[in-house]
């Protein structure tokens, strides 16, 4: 083999180098100024993102083991933004004294997460795609348990690595039964021998509640709360944006292509889960007050509205799946970004305590209400339109029913959003969080999401060029 | 032989699988487990499969049990008995586990296996050796090297976990 | 393959054993049995591949490479699950489920 090829693995490759430069970095510095590791770390992934948009050739590599295609690097590219978003919104946090120590073990797991997420998107068979997908969970567990102070920290990452162990245990049985009846672990070659008998379709449905774990769909979602709520806030919204992003990405990837032969069956299965993840998870983001809890459930029920799109199975459904989770992925960013000045300035993290806020923070409080507009999906902000073509998609193919019940969930969702707005700006509060001036960096992260938000949803150019790179799939 | 060989293996591993998880007394769990996986790599060499016979015994049996027999004795006392589990999850649990063991097995023996015929690719050293390295199809050189990054990974996560901050440090 | 077995009780045997575990994760209270339950649900995966492997598809050694690479990762998995275990009894001195604060599966 040509090493010229591994050109087309640059972003992993880039990455891996990333991860590996920090490393070495952390031995050059003294132990009294670990704090410069930080922006070094920042400055570094920043390069790497940009790097990422160069256009380059793309292929497959390891005969089929690996493969690349526009839509990948664009996905690619999706969650580097998010992550380096989540850098700079966490880079107060780092900074704390009993943090800063382990500020460079944080970006080298998150780095090597990240690795992972990229190859398991860019995998072309289950092998690659398994480990791809534990290299980008296990680390995960190493950094939900990385608040020394809180024990409620330890306890998210013994759960998120007890259920993730579980969910993986039940998605190989799944693949088990798929080699055993297909008589191969390359995708192209699944592709060919896949058909509707039984010893599949329960393979197929282990396979789905494998990955309904690390997505949080409903019947598979208990572990998200408790692990969102106990895990640090930028291990949360790493969490709930790129992990839950990368992990979308590969199940439409493999439900389209693999499976596509037995999607009449897959098409039930997805629409029940669906229906399911929707209308559960509102009902219960109705009652949180916390708000780490709240944003955790309001992800299950974005989850269950990606859902809609992924049932279109063509070109727009991937389409519409893409563009949401790039709307998602800056849409949430921002509310986590605000929840975590808020919480850095002044430990406040329940709905109450927002009382008010208006008053003293009004500028944040203004992002917070543009970003759960736009978890809402209303119009003037980009996550009407996620939440318009996934349902354009679900009802090109017919799903006229879905689209009514998901048009009501979004309904009831506005209702517990605004709940959020009315307590910063109507409820009154005489002890409100005190005004408070967030880093510069943290202020640059939350500057993107703002930008993001208004220029994706106003640049059409972006989703018609997604509708373009989607149809690589299915030819 | 081998077929005796083989009952005697699904037997022990089974009965103590059984074992393992209705047991009260953990330090007997984990010696169960340990019982089910030796079992389990008598399968392999029962399948001509003997690296990966090797690999579980060392790894699985060597590796893994012995970690979880060291966390045991870190953090139980041997004579602890637990308490019976709750009865709704005894249930729960019982009840899943029955109705998916009698779907997935009907399901499994309505299904017609039959072997593809090629010609068997004789499995010794010099060809698991050539396969990891290769970069062709059938070739593992990718998940080799990304495993390498996801156990850099997990001995960073354990040092961060383990890891005690300043502060901690000034508190103990 | 093994003359006088046929695949099916290979199969059954698997299949008992990843149930097994599945059982045991729901009902049992204590971390560290269920990371035992994880092992043998982890287990039963690997005989299954390696089965398959073996009896229908000789030509390739797709299913075993599989399993090698399911053993390589459950030991990292274990490795870290039980750095965590330990964390948290340092810091409430159980690893029963309930002690747990508020970590109710």
């Amino acid at each position: 083999m040509d090493f010229g090829q591994f050109i087309l693995m640059r972003h992993e490759l880039l990455l891996i180098l990333a991860a590996v430069i920090v490393l070495i970095a952390e031995l050059a510095v003294s132990e009294s100024s670990k704090a410069r590791i930080i922006p070094f770390a920042l400055g570094l992934f920043a390069l790497v993102t940009i790097a990422g948009f160069i256009p380059g050739e793309t292929g497959t590599l390891f005969g089929g083991s690996y493969q690349s295609n526009e839509l990948t690097t664009m996905m690619k590219n999706v969650l580097n933004m998010g992550v380096l978003i989540i850098f700079l919104q966490s880079e107060s946090w780092l900074k704390k004294p009993e943090n800063v120590d382990k500020a460079s073990e944080y970006f080298v797991l998150t780095l090597a997460t990240l690795v992972g997420m990229n190859y398991m998107i860019s995998a072309g068979d289950f092998l690659i795609f398994y480990v791809g997908l534990e290299t980008a969970t296990i680390p995960i567990a190493g950094l939900a348990a990385f608040d020394k102070l809180k024990s409620r920290s330890a306890e998210a990452g013994i759960k998120l690595i007890l259920s993730s162990a579980l969910s993986s245990g039940i998605l190989l049985f799944g693949l088990s039964m798929i080699y055993g009846a297909t008589g191969s672990i390359y995708f192209a070659d699944v592709l060919k021998n896949v058909s509707a008998t039984p010893l599949i379709i329960m393979g197929f449905i282990f396979f789905v509640a494998g990955m309904g774990f690390k997505i949080s769909l409903v019947p598979f979602h208990f572990w998200t709360a408790d692990v969102y709520e106990g895990a640090p806030i930028g291990v949360t919204s790493y969490l709930s944006v790129v992990s839950k992003g990368a992990a979308v990405f590969i199940f439409t990837i493999v439900l389209f292509t693999v499976f596509r032969p037995i999607m009449e069956q897959w098409q039930h299965l997805i629409y029940t889960l669906a229906v399911m993840t929707m209308t559960l998870a509102n009902l219960f983001a109705l009652r949180q007050d916390n708000l780490k809890r709240f944003l955790a459930f309001s992800s299950i029920a974005q989850a269950g509205f990606i859902l809609l799109g992924i049932l279109g199975a063509n070109g727009m459904g991937m389409a519409s799946v893409v563009y949401f989770v790039l709307v998602y992925v800056f849409t949430n960013l921002g509310a986590f970004g605000v929840v975590a000045a808020v919480s850095a300035a002044s430990g406040v993290e329940t709905i109450s305590g927002y009382n008010g806020l208006y008053k003293t923070n009004p500028k944040l409080s203004l992002l917070m209400t543009l970003s759960l507009f736009s978890l809402a999906g209303i119009p003037p902000v980009a996550g009407f339109f996620g939440k318009f073509f996934l349902f354009t998609s679900a009802a090109g193919s017919g799903y006229f029913i879905l689209v009514l019940i998901a048009v009501l969930n979004a309904t009831i969702s506005l209702y517990y959003y605004l709940r959020v707005v009315k307590a910063m700006f109507i409820d009154a509060n005489e002890d409100p969080a005190p005004t408070f001036r967030s880093s510069n960096a943290m202020r640059l992260g939350l500057i993107m999401c703002l930008a993001g938000m208004f220029i994706i949803g106003f640049a059409s150019t972006i989703f018609d060029y997604l509708r373009n790179i989607s149809d690589v799939l299915f030819n | 032989m081998n077929v005796v060989m083989f009952y005697l293996l699904s037997a022990i591993i089974l009965i103590f699988s059984l074992l393992s998880i209705t047991t009260r007394k953990i330090l007997r769990a984990a010696v169960y487990l340990l019982f089910v996986l030796v079992a389990t790599s008598g399968f392999y060499f029962l399948l001509n499969y003997e690296f990966m016979a090797a690999v579980q015994l060392t790894l699985y049996a060597g590796g893994i049990v012995v970690l979880i027999i060291f966390s045991i004795l870190l953090t139980s006392h041997i004579s602890h008995k637990f308490k019976h589990p709750a009865l709704l999850n005894l249930l729960m649990g019982a009840g899943v586990a029955v109705i998916g063991a009698g779907v997935a097995l009907y399901i499994i023996f309505n299904e017609k296996f039959t072997a593809n015929g090629q010609p068997e690719l004789p499995v010794d050293m010099t060809a698991i050796g050539t396969q990891l390295l290769s970069t062709e199809k059938n070739g593992y050189v990718l998940p080799f090297e990304l495993i390498s990054v996801l156990l850099l990974a997990a001995i960073i996560a354990a040092i961060v976990i383990a890891k005690k901050g300043k502060q901690e440090e000034k508190e103990s | 393959m093994i003359q006088g077995i046929p695949i099916y009780h290979f199969l059954v045997v698997s299949t008992l054993m990843f149930f097994i575990g599945v059982c045991g994760f729901i009902i049992r209270r204590n971390l560290i049995t269920m990371l035992m339950a994880v092992e043998l649900i982890l287990n039963s995966v690997n005989i299954n591949f390696v089965v398959f492997n073996r009896y229908l598809y000789p030509d390739q050694l797709q299913g075993h490479f599989f399993s090698l690479f399911i053993v390589g990762i459950a030991a990292a998995e274990a490795a870290v699950a039980i750095a965590l275990i330990i964390n948290i009894y340092r810091r409430i001195n159980n690893i029963e489920v309930e002690n747990v604060n508020e970590m109710k599966f």
